[in-house]
Protein backbone atom coordinates (compact mmCIF):
# COMPACT_ATOMS: atom_id res chain seq x y z
CA UNK A 1 0.00 0.00 0.00
CA UNK A 2 1.39 3.41 -0.92
CA UNK A 3 0.36 6.63 -2.64
CA UNK A 4 -3.15 6.84 -4.13
CA UNK A 5 -3.46 5.27 -7.55
CA UNK A 6 -6.90 6.84 -7.86
CA UNK A 7 -7.65 10.08 -6.08
CA UNK A 8 -10.98 11.89 -6.39
CA UNK A 9 -11.53 15.05 -4.35
CA UNK A 10 -14.88 16.77 -3.88
CA UNK A 11 -16.37 15.61 -7.14
CA UNK A 12 -19.59 17.38 -8.00
CA UNK A 13 -21.75 16.42 -10.94
CA UNK A 14 -25.14 17.89 -11.61
CA UNK A 15 -27.42 17.07 -14.50
CA UNK A 16 -29.87 19.73 -15.66
CA UNK A 17 -32.62 17.78 -17.35
CA UNK A 18 -35.68 19.15 -19.07
CA UNK A 19 -38.96 17.95 -17.58
CA UNK A 20 -40.23 17.30 -21.10
CA UNK A 21 -37.20 15.98 -22.97
CA UNK A 22 -36.16 18.01 -26.01
CA UNK A 23 -34.76 15.71 -28.66
CA UNK A 24 -35.44 17.72 -31.80
CA UNK A 25 -34.03 20.95 -33.18
CA UNK A 26 -37.53 21.90 -34.33
CA UNK A 27 -38.68 21.69 -30.68
CA UNK A 28 -35.96 24.10 -29.67
CA UNK A 29 -37.06 26.59 -32.33
CA UNK A 30 -40.82 26.12 -32.40
CA UNK A 31 -41.86 24.67 -29.04
CA UNK A 32 -39.18 25.91 -26.66
CA UNK A 33 -41.71 27.07 -24.06
CA UNK A 34 -43.05 23.55 -23.49
CA UNK A 35 -39.52 22.34 -22.91
CA UNK A 36 -38.25 25.24 -20.83
CA UNK A 37 -38.82 23.70 -17.35
CA UNK A 38 -35.78 21.90 -16.03
CA UNK A 39 -35.04 19.70 -13.08
CA UNK A 40 -31.73 19.59 -11.31
CA UNK A 41 -30.31 16.16 -10.49
CA UNK A 42 -27.36 16.21 -8.16
CA UNK A 43 -25.67 12.95 -9.14
CA UNK A 44 -22.53 13.51 -7.08
CA UNK A 45 -22.35 15.87 -4.15
CA UNK A 46 -18.75 16.45 -3.17
CA UNK A 47 -17.56 12.85 -3.40
CA UNK A 48 -14.00 12.07 -2.35
CA UNK A 49 -12.58 8.62 -2.96
CA UNK A 50 -9.04 7.34 -2.91
CA UNK A 51 -7.65 3.92 -3.75
CA UNK A 52 -4.04 3.32 -2.84
CA UNK A 53 -1.68 1.36 -5.03
CA UNK A 54 -2.65 -2.29 -4.82
CA UNK A 55 -5.89 -1.58 -2.97
CA UNK A 56 -9.26 -2.89 -4.15
CA UNK A 57 -12.23 -0.67 -3.37
CA UNK A 58 -15.85 -1.70 -3.81
CA UNK A 59 -18.71 0.69 -4.49
CA UNK A 60 -22.09 -0.49 -3.33
CA UNK A 61 -25.40 1.33 -3.59
CA UNK A 62 -28.88 1.42 -5.03
CA UNK A 63 -29.68 2.36 -8.62
CA UNK A 64 -29.28 6.09 -9.15
CA UNK A 65 -26.92 6.55 -6.23
CA UNK A 66 -24.15 7.87 -8.51
CA UNK A 67 -21.79 4.87 -8.68
CA UNK A 68 -21.54 4.66 -12.46
CA UNK A 69 -21.33 8.44 -12.82
CA UNK A 70 -18.36 8.43 -10.44
CA UNK A 71 -16.72 5.57 -12.35
CA UNK A 72 -17.25 7.35 -15.69
CA UNK A 73 -15.66 10.50 -14.28
CA UNK A 74 -12.66 8.51 -13.00
CA UNK A 75 -12.37 6.84 -16.43
CA UNK A 76 -12.55 10.19 -18.21
CA UNK A 77 -15.71 9.36 -20.13
CA UNK A 78 -17.66 12.11 -18.37
CA UNK A 79 -16.47 15.49 -17.11
CA UNK A 80 -17.16 16.62 -13.54
CA UNK A 81 -18.58 20.08 -12.74
CA UNK A 82 -16.18 20.59 -9.82
CA UNK A 83 -13.49 18.69 -7.98
CA UNK A 84 -10.35 16.94 -9.08
CA UNK A 85 -9.55 13.44 -10.31
CA UNK A 86 -6.05 12.09 -10.61
CA UNK A 87 -4.84 8.64 -11.51
CA UNK A 88 -1.32 7.29 -11.21
CA UNK A 89 -0.79 4.54 -13.75
CA UNK A 90 -2.34 3.06 -16.87
CA UNK A 91 -6.07 2.73 -16.53
CA UNK A 92 -8.39 0.14 -18.01
CA UNK A 93 -12.10 0.25 -17.48
CA UNK A 94 -14.86 -2.22 -18.16
CA UNK A 95 -18.35 -0.77 -18.17
CA UNK A 96 -19.35 -3.44 -20.62
CA UNK A 97 -17.60 -6.59 -21.73
CA UNK A 98 -16.56 -6.85 -25.35
CA UNK A 99 -16.33 -3.17 -26.29
CA UNK A 100 -16.01 -2.98 -30.06
CA UNK A 101 -17.17 -6.58 -30.57
CA UNK A 102 -19.36 -7.08 -33.61
CA UNK A 103 -21.61 -10.07 -34.25
CA UNK A 104 -20.53 -10.37 -37.89
CA UNK A 105 -16.83 -10.62 -37.05
CA UNK A 106 -14.85 -13.73 -36.10
CA UNK A 107 -13.24 -14.16 -32.67
CA UNK A 108 -9.72 -13.18 -33.82
CA UNK A 109 -11.03 -10.06 -35.61
CA UNK A 110 -12.97 -8.99 -32.54
CA UNK A 111 -9.99 -9.64 -30.27
CA UNK A 112 -7.78 -7.56 -32.57
CA UNK A 113 -10.08 -4.53 -32.60
CA UNK A 114 -10.82 -4.85 -28.88
CA UNK A 115 -7.09 -4.88 -28.15
CA UNK A 116 -6.44 -1.84 -30.36
CA UNK A 117 -9.21 0.12 -28.66
CA UNK A 118 -7.71 -0.81 -25.29
CA UNK A 119 -4.39 0.65 -26.41
CA UNK A 120 -2.52 -2.63 -27.01
CA UNK A 121 0.05 -2.87 -29.80
CA UNK A 122 -0.41 -5.29 -32.70
CA UNK A 123 2.39 -7.62 -31.62
CA UNK A 124 0.90 -8.01 -28.15
CA UNK A 125 -2.56 -8.65 -29.57
CA UNK A 126 -1.26 -11.38 -31.89
CA UNK A 127 0.61 -12.93 -28.95
CA UNK A 128 -2.49 -13.19 -26.76
CA UNK A 129 -5.11 -14.07 -29.41
CA UNK A 130 -4.69 -17.84 -29.08
CA UNK A 131 -4.56 -17.61 -25.29
CA UNK A 132 -7.86 -15.69 -25.25
CA UNK A 133 -9.56 -18.18 -27.57
CA UNK A 134 -8.38 -21.11 -25.42
CA UNK A 135 -9.25 -19.47 -22.09
CA UNK A 136 -12.73 -18.64 -23.40
CA UNK A 137 -13.11 -22.20 -24.70
CA UNK A 138 -14.33 -21.14 -28.13
CA UNK A 139 -11.69 -22.90 -30.26
CA UNK A 140 -14.37 -24.95 -32.00
CA UNK A 141 -16.04 -21.74 -33.25
CA UNK A 142 -12.97 -19.67 -34.05
CA UNK A 143 -13.71 -19.44 -37.77
CA UNK A 144 -17.34 -18.49 -37.30
CA UNK A 145 -18.76 -15.00 -36.80
CA UNK A 146 -19.80 -14.08 -33.27
CA UNK A 147 -23.47 -14.35 -34.19
CA UNK A 148 -22.99 -18.14 -34.27
CA UNK A 149 -21.86 -18.20 -30.61
CA UNK A 150 -24.12 -18.78 -27.65
CA UNK A 151 -24.56 -15.90 -25.19
CA UNK A 152 -22.32 -17.67 -22.70
CA UNK A 153 -19.58 -18.14 -25.29
CA UNK A 154 -19.69 -14.45 -26.21
CA UNK A 155 -19.44 -13.43 -22.56
CA UNK A 156 -16.56 -15.80 -21.99
CA UNK A 157 -14.71 -14.49 -25.02
CA UNK A 158 -15.29 -10.91 -23.92
CA UNK A 159 -14.08 -11.58 -20.38
CA UNK A 160 -11.07 -13.52 -21.64
CA UNK A 161 -10.19 -10.59 -23.94
CA UNK A 162 -10.57 -8.16 -21.04
CA UNK A 163 -8.34 -10.30 -18.85
CA UNK A 164 -5.37 -9.84 -21.21
CA UNK A 165 -5.36 -6.06 -20.95
CA UNK A 166 -2.27 -4.85 -19.19
CA UNK A 167 -2.90 -1.87 -16.90
CA UNK A 168 -2.18 -0.63 -13.39
CA UNK A 169 -5.68 0.43 -12.42
CA UNK A 170 -8.83 -1.51 -13.28
CA UNK A 171 -12.39 -0.19 -13.10
CA UNK A 172 -15.16 -2.80 -13.24
CA UNK A 173 -18.79 -1.72 -13.40
CA UNK A 174 -21.27 -4.57 -12.81
CA UNK A 175 -19.43 -7.08 -14.96
CA UNK A 176 -18.34 -9.57 -12.31
CA UNK A 177 -18.80 -13.31 -12.56
CA UNK A 178 -20.24 -13.92 -15.99
CA UNK A 179 -21.03 -17.26 -17.62
CA UNK A 180 -21.41 -20.69 -16.02
CA UNK A 181 -19.94 -21.91 -12.73
CA UNK A 182 -16.67 -23.10 -14.23
CA UNK A 183 -16.08 -19.86 -16.02
CA UNK A 184 -17.02 -17.84 -12.94
CA UNK A 185 -14.23 -19.68 -11.11
CA UNK A 186 -11.82 -18.57 -13.84
CA UNK A 187 -13.07 -14.99 -13.48
CA UNK A 188 -12.50 -14.97 -9.76
CA UNK A 189 -9.10 -16.55 -10.19
CA UNK A 190 -8.24 -13.79 -12.69
CA UNK A 191 -9.41 -10.99 -10.36
CA UNK A 192 -7.45 -12.42 -7.43
CA UNK A 193 -4.41 -12.80 -9.71
CA UNK A 194 -4.66 -9.11 -10.57
CA UNK A 195 -4.86 -8.28 -6.90
CA UNK A 196 -1.88 -10.46 -6.07
CA UNK A 197 0.07 -8.76 -8.86
CA UNK A 198 -0.39 -5.46 -7.03
CA UNK A 199 -2.87 -3.92 -9.44
CA UNK A 200 -5.41 -1.42 -8.14
CA UNK A 201 -9.14 -1.99 -8.61
CA UNK A 202 -12.39 -0.12 -8.16
CA UNK A 203 -15.46 -2.34 -8.51
CA UNK A 204 -19.11 -1.42 -8.68
CA UNK A 205 -21.65 -4.11 -7.88
CA UNK A 206 -25.13 -4.63 -6.51
CA UNK A 207 -23.95 -7.86 -4.98
CA UNK A 208 -22.32 -7.33 -1.58
CA UNK A 209 -21.06 -10.94 -1.50
CA UNK A 210 -19.06 -10.36 -4.68
CA UNK A 211 -17.53 -7.18 -3.28
CA UNK A 212 -16.68 -8.81 0.05
CA UNK A 213 -14.90 -11.58 -1.80
CA UNK A 214 -12.27 -9.34 -3.39
CA UNK A 215 -12.34 -5.82 -1.92
CA UNK A 216 -10.17 -4.46 0.88
CA UNK A 217 -12.67 -1.72 1.54
CA UNK A 218 -16.28 -1.16 0.52
CA UNK A 219 -17.83 2.28 0.18
CA UNK A 220 -21.58 2.69 0.06
CA UNK A 221 -23.16 5.41 -2.02
CA UNK A 222 -26.53 6.98 -1.41
CA UNK A 223 -28.03 9.78 -3.51
CA UNK A 224 -24.70 11.17 -4.63
CA UNK A 225 -22.98 10.98 -1.26
CA UNK A 226 -20.24 8.53 -0.32
CA UNK A 227 -20.35 7.00 3.15
CA UNK A 228 -17.03 6.42 4.83
CA UNK A 229 -15.38 3.18 3.90
CA UNK A 230 -15.54 0.11 6.07
CA UNK A 231 -13.74 -3.18 5.89
CA UNK A 232 -16.00 -5.85 4.36
CA UNK A 233 -16.34 -7.71 7.68
CA UNK A 234 -17.65 -4.58 9.44
CA UNK A 235 -20.56 -4.13 7.05
CA UNK A 236 -24.03 -5.22 8.21
CA UNK B 1 -9.45 13.39 -18.16
CA UNK B 2 -7.95 10.03 -17.25
CA UNK B 3 -8.51 8.31 -20.61
CA UNK B 4 -5.74 6.05 -21.82
CA UNK B 5 -3.31 8.02 -23.96
CA UNK B 6 -2.73 6.80 -27.52
CA UNK B 7 0.58 7.37 -29.26
CA UNK B 8 0.47 8.62 -32.84
CA UNK B 9 1.36 5.14 -34.14
CA UNK B 10 -1.33 3.47 -32.00
CA UNK B 11 -3.88 6.06 -33.14
CA UNK B 12 -2.93 5.41 -36.77
CA UNK B 13 -3.34 1.65 -36.26
CA UNK B 14 -6.77 2.19 -34.71
CA UNK B 15 -7.93 4.43 -37.57
CA UNK B 16 -6.66 2.09 -40.29
CA UNK B 17 -7.94 -1.08 -38.59
CA UNK B 18 -11.38 0.26 -37.63
CA UNK B 19 -11.84 1.92 -41.04
CA UNK B 20 -10.84 -1.22 -42.95
CA UNK B 21 -12.90 -3.48 -40.65
CA UNK B 22 -15.95 -1.25 -41.23
CA UNK B 23 -15.39 -1.39 -44.99
CA UNK B 24 -15.16 -5.20 -44.94
CA UNK B 25 -18.07 -5.52 -42.54
CA UNK B 26 -20.30 -3.30 -44.65
CA UNK B 27 -20.55 -5.94 -47.37
CA UNK B 28 -19.99 -9.16 -45.40
CA UNK B 29 -22.84 -11.63 -45.64
CA UNK B 30 -24.39 -9.77 -48.56
CA UNK B 31 -24.79 -11.61 -51.87
CA UNK B 32 -24.03 -8.54 -53.97
CA UNK B 33 -21.30 -7.48 -51.55
CA UNK B 34 -19.29 -4.46 -52.65
CA UNK B 35 -21.58 -3.92 -55.65
CA UNK B 36 -24.07 -2.24 -53.34
CA UNK B 37 -21.77 0.74 -52.88
CA UNK B 38 -21.54 1.10 -56.65
CA UNK B 39 -25.19 0.54 -57.47
CA UNK B 40 -26.36 3.79 -55.80
CA UNK B 41 -24.13 6.20 -57.76
CA UNK B 42 -24.48 4.09 -60.91
CA UNK B 43 -28.29 4.24 -60.88
CA UNK B 44 -28.20 7.99 -60.22
CA UNK B 45 -25.72 8.36 -63.08
CA UNK B 46 -27.86 6.39 -65.54
CA UNK B 47 -31.08 8.21 -64.64
CA UNK B 48 -29.51 11.67 -64.96
CA UNK B 49 -27.66 10.70 -68.14
CA UNK B 50 -30.79 9.52 -69.91
CA UNK B 51 -33.25 12.10 -68.52
CA UNK B 52 -31.16 15.29 -68.47
CA UNK B 53 -28.23 14.25 -70.65
CA UNK B 54 -29.80 15.17 -74.01
CA UNK B 55 -30.22 18.80 -72.82
CA UNK B 56 -26.72 19.26 -71.41
CA UNK B 57 -24.59 16.79 -73.36
CA UNK B 58 -23.97 18.97 -76.47
CA UNK B 59 -22.24 21.70 -74.43
CA UNK B 60 -19.98 19.37 -72.39
CA UNK B 61 -17.37 17.11 -74.01
CA UNK B 62 -17.17 13.58 -72.58
CA UNK B 63 -20.42 14.25 -70.70
CA UNK B 64 -20.94 10.67 -69.34
CA UNK B 65 -17.50 10.80 -67.70
CA UNK B 66 -18.08 14.39 -66.55
CA UNK B 67 -21.32 13.31 -64.89
CA UNK B 68 -20.01 10.07 -63.36
CA UNK B 69 -17.01 11.84 -61.83
CA UNK B 70 -19.24 14.55 -60.36
CA UNK B 71 -21.57 11.94 -58.88
CA UNK B 72 -18.85 9.82 -57.23
CA UNK B 73 -17.21 12.89 -55.64
CA UNK B 74 -20.61 14.07 -54.44
CA UNK B 75 -21.40 10.58 -53.08
CA UNK B 76 -18.12 10.61 -51.17
CA UNK B 77 -19.09 13.92 -49.56
CA UNK B 78 -22.62 12.85 -48.58
CA UNK B 79 -21.69 9.33 -47.44
CA UNK B 80 -18.83 10.68 -45.32
CA UNK B 81 -20.95 13.38 -43.65
CA UNK B 82 -23.74 10.86 -42.96
CA UNK B 83 -21.18 8.30 -41.77
CA UNK B 84 -19.89 10.73 -39.13
CA UNK B 85 -23.41 10.97 -37.72
CA UNK B 86 -24.31 7.28 -37.85
CA UNK B 87 -20.94 6.38 -36.33
CA UNK B 88 -22.13 7.74 -32.97
CA UNK B 89 -25.09 5.37 -33.04
CA UNK B 90 -23.32 2.33 -34.51
CA UNK B 91 -20.45 2.59 -32.03
CA UNK B 92 -22.56 3.56 -29.03
CA UNK B 93 -20.80 1.00 -26.82
CA UNK B 94 -17.43 2.60 -27.45
CA UNK B 95 -18.64 6.19 -27.15
CA UNK B 96 -20.62 5.59 -23.95
CA UNK B 97 -18.49 3.12 -22.08
CA UNK B 98 -14.92 3.39 -23.22
CA UNK B 99 -12.44 6.21 -22.52
CA UNK B 100 -11.29 6.65 -26.05
CA UNK B 101 -10.53 9.65 -28.30
CA UNK B 102 -13.75 9.69 -30.32
CA UNK B 103 -12.06 11.80 -32.94
CA UNK B 104 -10.27 8.63 -34.11
CA UNK B 105 -13.64 7.10 -34.98
CA UNK B 106 -14.34 10.10 -37.21
CA UNK B 107 -11.02 9.60 -38.96
CA UNK B 108 -11.92 5.91 -39.40
CA UNK B 109 -15.12 6.99 -41.17
CA UNK B 110 -12.98 9.14 -43.47
CA UNK B 111 -10.64 6.20 -44.17
CA UNK B 112 -13.52 3.81 -44.96
CA UNK B 113 -14.94 6.27 -47.45
CA UNK B 114 -11.56 6.97 -49.04
CA UNK B 115 -11.31 3.21 -49.73
CA UNK B 116 -14.79 3.21 -51.29
CA UNK B 117 -14.04 6.36 -53.30
CA UNK B 118 -10.80 4.80 -54.58
CA UNK B 119 -12.76 1.82 -55.90
CA UNK B 120 -15.24 4.20 -57.58
CA UNK B 121 -12.28 6.00 -59.11
CA UNK B 122 -11.01 2.68 -60.47
CA UNK B 123 -14.42 2.12 -62.12
CA UNK B 124 -14.16 5.64 -63.55
CA UNK B 125 -10.72 4.76 -64.95
CA UNK B 126 -12.25 1.77 -66.75
CA UNK B 127 -14.98 4.03 -68.18
CA UNK B 128 -12.28 6.52 -69.20
CA UNK B 129 -10.31 3.82 -71.02
CA UNK B 130 -13.52 2.76 -72.77
CA UNK B 131 -14.12 6.37 -73.93
CA UNK B 132 -10.50 6.71 -75.06
CA UNK B 133 -9.33 9.14 -72.39
CA UNK B 134 -5.60 8.79 -71.87
CA UNK B 135 -3.89 9.31 -68.54
CA UNK B 136 -1.61 12.35 -68.27
CA UNK B 137 0.73 13.49 -65.50
CA UNK B 138 -1.93 15.84 -64.10
CA UNK B 139 -3.64 12.87 -62.38
CA UNK B 140 -0.86 13.19 -59.81
CA UNK B 141 -2.99 16.01 -58.41
CA UNK B 142 -5.64 13.47 -57.41
CA UNK B 143 -4.21 12.61 -53.95
CA UNK B 144 -4.26 16.33 -53.03
CA UNK B 145 -7.83 16.65 -54.23
CA UNK B 146 -8.84 13.51 -52.31
CA UNK B 147 -7.25 15.03 -49.21
CA UNK B 148 -9.17 18.27 -49.75
CA UNK B 149 -12.52 16.53 -50.24
CA UNK B 150 -12.00 14.30 -47.20
CA UNK B 151 -11.00 17.23 -44.99
CA UNK B 152 -14.04 19.22 -46.11
CA UNK B 153 -16.42 16.26 -45.68
CA UNK B 154 -15.06 15.35 -42.24
CA UNK B 155 -15.24 18.99 -41.14
CA UNK B 156 -18.93 19.20 -42.03
CA UNK B 157 -19.46 15.65 -40.69
CA UNK B 158 -17.96 16.52 -37.29
CA UNK B 159 -20.13 19.63 -37.04
CA UNK B 160 -23.23 17.51 -37.72
CA UNK B 161 -22.08 14.68 -35.43
CA UNK B 162 -21.53 17.17 -32.61
CA UNK B 163 -25.24 17.91 -32.42
CA UNK B 164 -26.93 14.84 -33.92
CA UNK B 165 -27.27 13.14 -30.52
CA UNK B 166 -28.71 16.23 -28.87
CA UNK B 167 -31.10 16.95 -31.73
CA UNK B 168 -32.20 13.72 -33.40
CA UNK B 169 -33.72 15.50 -36.41
CA UNK B 170 -30.35 16.85 -37.56
CA UNK B 171 -29.89 13.81 -39.82
CA UNK B 172 -33.31 14.43 -41.45
CA UNK B 173 -32.56 18.12 -41.92
CA UNK B 174 -29.19 17.26 -43.40
CA UNK B 175 -30.92 14.86 -45.80
CA UNK B 176 -32.99 17.79 -47.10
CA UNK B 177 -29.96 20.09 -47.20
CA UNK B 178 -28.07 17.48 -49.24
CA UNK B 179 -30.91 17.36 -51.78
CA UNK B 180 -30.77 21.14 -52.16
CA UNK B 181 -26.97 21.18 -52.29
CA UNK B 182 -27.00 18.51 -55.00
CA UNK B 183 -28.80 20.89 -57.34
CA UNK B 184 -26.63 23.82 -56.22
CA UNK B 185 -23.47 21.98 -57.21
CA UNK B 186 -22.38 21.70 -60.86
CA UNK B 187 -22.65 17.90 -61.02
CA UNK B 188 -24.90 17.47 -64.03
CA UNK B 189 -24.64 20.96 -65.53
CA UNK B 190 -21.54 22.89 -66.62
CA UNK B 191 -19.25 24.74 -64.25
CA UNK B 192 -18.86 28.13 -65.87
CA UNK B 193 -15.89 29.72 -64.11
CA UNK B 194 -13.37 29.74 -66.94
CA UNK B 195 -10.51 31.72 -65.42
CA UNK B 196 -8.76 31.24 -62.07
CA UNK B 197 -11.11 31.03 -59.09
CA UNK B 198 -9.87 34.20 -57.39
CA UNK B 199 -10.01 36.20 -60.63
CA UNK B 200 -13.53 34.92 -61.27
CA UNK B 201 -14.53 35.87 -57.77
CA UNK B 202 -13.21 39.45 -58.17
CA UNK B 203 -14.93 39.76 -61.54
CA UNK B 204 -18.12 38.46 -59.99
CA UNK B 205 -18.19 41.17 -57.30
CA UNK B 206 -17.52 43.92 -59.87
CA UNK B 207 -20.55 43.11 -61.96
CA UNK B 208 -23.71 45.21 -61.54
CA UNK B 209 -26.73 43.82 -59.70
CA UNK B 210 -24.58 41.62 -57.50
CA UNK B 211 -27.14 41.36 -54.71
CA UNK B 212 -29.91 39.73 -56.72
CA UNK B 213 -30.87 36.24 -55.52
CA UNK B 214 -29.90 34.74 -58.86
CA UNK B 215 -26.42 36.23 -58.59
CA UNK B 216 -25.98 35.09 -55.02
CA UNK B 217 -27.02 31.57 -55.99
CA UNK B 218 -24.59 31.68 -58.87
CA UNK B 219 -21.88 32.84 -56.46
CA UNK B 220 -22.62 29.90 -54.17
CA UNK B 221 -22.79 27.38 -57.02
CA UNK B 222 -19.40 28.32 -58.41
CA UNK B 223 -17.37 29.15 -55.34
CA UNK B 224 -18.47 26.65 -52.71
CA UNK B 225 -15.59 24.26 -51.91
CA UNK B 226 -17.30 21.07 -53.16
CA UNK B 227 -18.04 22.67 -56.54
CA UNK B 228 -14.42 23.79 -56.88
CA UNK B 229 -13.17 20.34 -55.84
CA UNK B 230 -15.41 18.59 -58.38
CA UNK B 231 -14.26 21.01 -61.06
CA UNK B 232 -10.61 20.38 -60.15
CA UNK B 233 -11.05 16.59 -60.38
CA UNK B 234 -12.52 17.01 -63.84
CA UNK B 235 -9.76 19.40 -64.90
CA UNK B 236 -6.96 16.98 -63.96
CA UNK B 237 -8.58 13.84 -65.34
CA UNK B 238 -10.76 14.84 -68.30
CA UNK B 239 -9.69 18.25 -69.58
CA UNK B 240 -6.07 18.90 -68.58
CA UNK B 241 -5.26 20.49 -71.95
CA UNK B 242 -8.42 22.56 -72.39
CA UNK B 243 -9.07 23.72 -68.81
CA UNK B 244 -5.50 23.66 -67.52
CA UNK B 245 -4.29 22.02 -64.34
CA UNK B 246 -4.76 23.82 -61.01
CA UNK B 247 -1.86 26.04 -60.02
CA UNK B 248 0.15 25.33 -56.86
CA UNK B 249 -1.36 28.47 -55.32
CA UNK B 250 -4.87 27.25 -56.12
CA UNK B 251 -4.19 23.81 -54.58
CA UNK B 252 -2.58 25.36 -51.47
CA UNK B 253 -5.41 27.88 -51.04
CA UNK B 254 -8.15 25.28 -51.39
CA UNK B 255 -6.32 22.88 -49.06
CA UNK B 256 -6.15 25.67 -46.48
CA UNK B 257 -9.89 26.32 -46.79
CA UNK B 258 -10.66 22.59 -46.43
CA UNK B 259 -8.24 22.30 -43.50
CA UNK B 260 -10.01 25.29 -41.94
CA UNK B 261 -13.36 23.49 -42.31
CA UNK B 262 -11.82 20.37 -40.76
CA UNK B 263 -10.29 22.23 -37.80
CA UNK B 264 -13.49 24.18 -37.15
CA UNK B 265 -15.43 20.90 -37.14
CA UNK B 266 -12.88 19.25 -34.86
CA UNK B 267 -12.94 22.19 -32.43
CA UNK B 268 -16.73 21.95 -32.09
CA UNK B 269 -16.64 18.14 -31.92
CA UNK B 270 -14.00 18.14 -29.16
CA UNK B 271 -16.04 20.63 -27.12
CA UNK B 272 -19.19 18.52 -27.47
CA UNK B 273 -17.57 15.09 -26.87
CA UNK B 274 -17.86 15.10 -23.04
CA UNK B 275 -21.64 15.52 -23.33
CA UNK B 276 -22.25 12.62 -25.75
CA UNK B 277 -22.61 10.01 -23.02
CA UNK B 278 -25.45 12.06 -21.44
CA UNK B 279 -27.28 12.52 -24.71
CA UNK B 280 -27.98 8.90 -25.66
Amino acid sequence: MGSPAVDCRNIVKTFLQRKVPMRLLQDRILRWKIHSDRIRIEALRGVSLAARNGEWVGLFGANGSGKTTLMKIIAGIMRQDAGEVSTDGRLSCFFELGVGFHLERRADENIYLHGLLQGMCRTDIRRVTDIIIDVAGVRSHENLPLKCYSTGMRLRLAFAAASQIDADIFLFDEILAVGDTDFQKKCWWYLHALKRAGKTGVIVSHNMDDLERICDRIETMDRGVLNTGRAPSALP
Amino acid sequence: MAARRFTLVQALHVVLAVGWADFVLKYRGSVLGYCWSLIGPLVKFLVILYVFGPYVQPSIPLYPLYLFLGIIVWEHFTVTTNGCMTMLFEKEGIVQRHPFPHFLLILAVGWTNIIIFSTHLAVFAVFGWFFGVSLVWSVLYLPFIMLQMTLAALGVGMLLASYCLKYRDISHLWGIAVQILFWLTPIMYPYRAQSAVTASLIAFFRQPGIHSIQNLLSLFIHFQPIAIIINDVRRVTLYPAAAGTPTALHVAGLTLICAGMFLAGKWIFDRRCPYFTQEY
